[in-house]
């Protein structure tokens, strides 16, 4: 198991680095630099250049860029004139993450509910409801969802404040909003695994021994229908805590998602390294827990991964 | 079995809906409380920004977010109000008779942290912006004082050679390049702010990040700065002259969806709010809303020296594209009437020398805003001969425009009016904006749209960007005439004879053309009844609420 573990490890690290140096040439190959606007003139940008060390070769500036990443340094942010991306990412991931988090408990518990309950009542209109749920949350993108709950509950209802976020009221709309895409996906996989596993001889073994349907359920059919559910999680996880650029535009929430799109409207090169190594190593980190979970679950990947 | 599970459902739903049902109350609630309380505490302005302010620091300052905000907690030698100067830090002040030097007299007033406001600041301001090593981008507005471009560029290195010098506490010496009538106007950009030495020093590259790292000396005091979120200005108690200040606070709030920021005037939570250009046309018969030119001019620069398309250098051709263009269709088309139609280069609020606007003292008027198909292919035939191309298909023009959805609109109605009018073969090519601007340097561009805002009320700021040595004139058009007259309005002190060479050189660009002018910009907006003296002006600043309040 610690080998395996170590492997694991390994891995992730080696992509880590991989995914920097890709990022690093690509946002150079984009056409335009950073301090490109419409007033600035030669000698203004030959300042701002040398400032920002982009006078040096290209590869001294690689290993610089790779020795401050060692220390956990991002450098300073090319638009917002010397912050450093570390502080621009501490001041909103954690916004991000409480989001984030909010949306995705609301999101795995009811959609864990829907995808059992569906199963359980297979054919039936409650079945047809929760599919209807999962198609719509599916197909729905966030911008729309979005604008309409905003729309419907807060300008014209006024349950809610339509945006900002400053405490729990705040967070009701943007969290439904943001949640609806990945409950709609557990709830499909949650319904199409249980309906597998009800389906096997152990189930009807269960059922012979003489179990109460509640027992079976919880004890034989839900632990391994969940196995799906807990690898989609990992980079959903990911994807959701460190921000998404939609929802927190739409309820101006101080989160980090508007950096992926501003950072390269702006050709802040520092600032979509940053962003590109946090999401990243998130995203690197809950495959690794996930594997590691999964090794841990079911013995056959542990002996395959070897 | 079923029972069970039909018993928990119902349950869950009835939880579910209990909550709901819960925090909808509370919320009505707290609701009518907030709007009680906004109307007992009236003199409180709300409104939003689009996005983060990208700096505060006075002289790294490059955004309209910045300088609405440096505007209120800053205050320079001189203030610009509603476009008239007004006395600042500087009581009073003296110009030599050549008009190339400054003597400014500066009041009693204070920082925040209770420190008498001096010349040194301003003069300490001043050498920081200009200082290679600040690598401020907005270097440029100080390259009018005398050597301010020769230190910037690191042609020289001593810093007392700089035409800014503190004569003592009280008094601050200016020295010019040249004569600039605009130049008392300029002095309240944001860049010239005045600096604390100690400050800078002592926070480092910290130095104006949050509220606590810096002083104020303006008519408010920044309070609060939430990143990402929105800043807190309170009026300044110290402020020399609070009694014309009537806000008590401000809130400027981040609300990058402009969609977003509309819903919420409309719920009472924004004061003022700009209306997005893509729901013009769902807003413009509102009686409610008002309309301001916020500066920009907007063209197609022509690459004259565009490779293997010789017609760009025919100044037939390009008479051609001015005339074959129907401006007032073209913006009522693609704007639904927002923009306004334009047919020279200087915007029409900028000042004149008689007391009127320029554009009114000085006319020029060759191209017809609804344009004139006939002229247009009678020019175009006369480029063909001169080119000797037969088809008119046979010339191809790639207009380059960003790539948003506002920009793609405006370029499919111009080539839809040049094909039309012309039968020229006309594309369309969307780019990142910050590769238009790359390929506008590197000039790789056959005809690419962009436009200017202002810098200072005086026709120079839009002129001088097509002198041949100007790094803005990527034309590669070069009149001689052109350059004298620039060069002669530059140092020439006597107003009229200086608007004279400006007329004359505008005349020669618009006759010449290295560019199809297209529109003035308007932007929508709403505001509530009992807000008054909100100033809305083309320079620096665009939205000047210091002095508003409500009744």
């Amino acid at each position: 198991m610690g080998r395996y573990i170590l492997k694991r490890f390994i891995i992730s690290l080696f992509t880590v680095l991989v995914l920097v140096t890709t990022v690093f040439i690509l946002v150079r190959l984009m056409p335009g630099d950073p301090f490109t606007s419409e007033k600035m003139t030669p000698e203004i940008k030959a300042n701002m250049m040398a400032y920002y060390g982009f006078d040096k070769p290209l590869y001294v500036q690689y290993f610089h860029y790779i020795g401050n990443l060692l220390r956990g340094d991002l450098g300073l942010s090319l638009k917002y004139s010397n912050r450093s991306v570390n502080t621009i990412l501490a001041q909103t991931f954690p916004v991000s993450a409480d989001l984030g988090i909010r949306s995705i408990v609301l999101a795995t518990i009811l959609g864990l509910f829907l995808g059992i309950m569906a199963a359980l009542n297979n054919g039936k209109f409650f079945d047809y409801f929760c599919v209807f749920i999962a198609i719509v949350g599916v197909s729905v993108p966030d911008f729309i969802n979005g604008s309409l709950l905003q729309y419907i509950f807060g300008l014209k209802l006024k349950m809610f404040p339509i945006a900002r976020w400053e405490g729990f009221r705040y967070t009701v709309l943007p969290v439904f909003a943001l949640s609806l895409y990945t409950l709609a996906v557990i709830t499909r996989t949650m319904r199409a695994s249980m309906l597998e596993v009800i389906n096997q001889d152990y189930i009807m073994t269960a059922q012979a021994k003489g179990l109460s349907s509640w027992q079976i359920i919880t004890r034989h059919q839900l632990r391994n229908a969940i196995l799906p559910v807990v690898t989609i999680l990992g980079p959903i996880t990911a994807g959701i805590l460190t921000g998404t650029f939609v929802i927190e535009q739409i309820y101006a929430i101080p989160g980090m998602g508007r950096f992926y799109v501003s950072g390269i409207n702006d050709l802040d090169y520092s600032m979509i390294l940053g962003m590109t190594v946090f999401y990243g190593v998130f995203l690197v980190a809950a495959n690794f827990i996930v594997d590691v979970i999964y090794g841990l679950v079911d013995p056959r990947i542990r002996i395959s991964g070897k | 079995m079923k029972k069970k599970l039909v018993s928990i459902l119902a349950l869950l739903m009835v939880i579910l809906m209990a909550g709901t049902a819960f925090v909808g109350c509370g919320s009505k609630n707290s609701a009518e409380k907030g709007n009680t309380e906004s109307a007992s505490k009236s003199q409180v302005l709300t409104f939003a920004q689009t996005a983060e302010i990208p700096s505060l620091d006075p002289q790294l300052m490059n955004s309209m977010q910045s300088a609405e905000v440096a505007n209120a907690i800053f205050e320079g030698l001189v203030r610009l109000h509603d476009g008239k100067v007004q006395p600042g830090m500087a009581e009073k002040w003296d110009i030599s008779s050549d008009g190339k030097t400054y003597t400014f007299h500066l009041r009693d007033a204070k920082w925040s942290d209770g420190q008498p406001v001096t010349a040194y600041n301003f003069e300490y301001g001043i050498r920081r912006l200009l200082n290679p090593k600040t690598s401020s981008p907005y270097a440029f507005a100080g390259y009018c004082i005398l050597n301010g471009y020769e230190y910037n560029s690191g042609k020289i290195t001593d810093v007392n050679q700089l035409g800014v010098k503190a004569i003592d506490e009280k008094t601050l010496e200016i020295k010019l390049t040249n004569p600039a009538a605009y130049f008392l106007g300029y002095l309240s950009l944001a860049c010239f702010m005045p600096t604390r030495e100690d400050i800078v020093e002592k926070y480092g590259n910290n130095f104006a990040l949050e509220a606590e790292n810096n002083v104020y000396n303006g008519p408010f005091i920044l309070k609060e700065w939430k990143h990402e979120s929105g800043v807190t200005l309170e009026k300044n108690p110290d402020y020399w002259n609070k009694d014309a200040i009537k806000l008590d606070k401000v809130n400027i709030l981040q609300i990058t969806d402009p969609n977003t920021a509309l819903s919420m005037y409309e719920n009472g939570e924004l004061d003022f709010v700009s209306i997005p250009n893509a729901l013009w046309d769902k807003y413009k018969d509102n009686p409610k809303v008002k309309l301001i030119m916020n500066g920009a001019v907007d063209w197609l620069r022509l690459n004259l020296n565009a490779p293997g398309k010789p017609w760009l250098a025919n100044e037939d051709f390009r008479k051609a594209l001015n005339y074959a263009i129907n401006r007032e269709e073209y913006v009522n088309t693609a704007t639904k009437g927002l923009y306004l139609p334009y047919t020279r280069l200087v915007l029409p609020m900028v000042a004149g020398a008689k007391g009127g606007k320029y554009t009114e003292e000085c006319p020029i008027d060759i191209y017809p805003k609804t344009g004139d198909a006939a002229k247009a292919k009678e020019y175009l035939a006369k480029a063909m001969s001169a080119l000797n191309i037969k088809d008119p298909k046979d010339i191809t023009l790639e207009l380059k425009f960003s790539d948003s959805a506002a920009d793609k609109a405006l370029a499919e109605v111009l080539q839809d009016q040049l094909t039309r009018n012309l039968g020229i073969a006309v594309t369309i090519k969307l780019v990142t904006y910050k590769q238009k601007l790359a390929d506008d340097t590197a000039k790789q561009y056959d005809a690419v749209y962009n436009g200017w805002m202002p810098d200072y009320d005086d026709p120079m700021t839009y002129l001088e960007l097509f002198e041949s040595n100007n790094s803005q004139n990527s034309t590669g058009w070069s009149n001689a005439e052109f350059d004298k007259l620039i060069e002669a309005a530059r140092t020439e002190a006597d107003a009229v004879k200086r608007q004279q060479y400006f007329w004359d050189a505008e005349k020669i660009l618009v006759e010449e053309c290295p560019f199809v002018p297209l529109q003035c910009r308007q932007v929508g907006y709403l505001e509530k009844d009992n807000l008054k003296g909100m100033s809305r002006y083309f320079i620096g600043s665009d939205l000047d609420f210091v002095f508003a309040y409500f009744e």
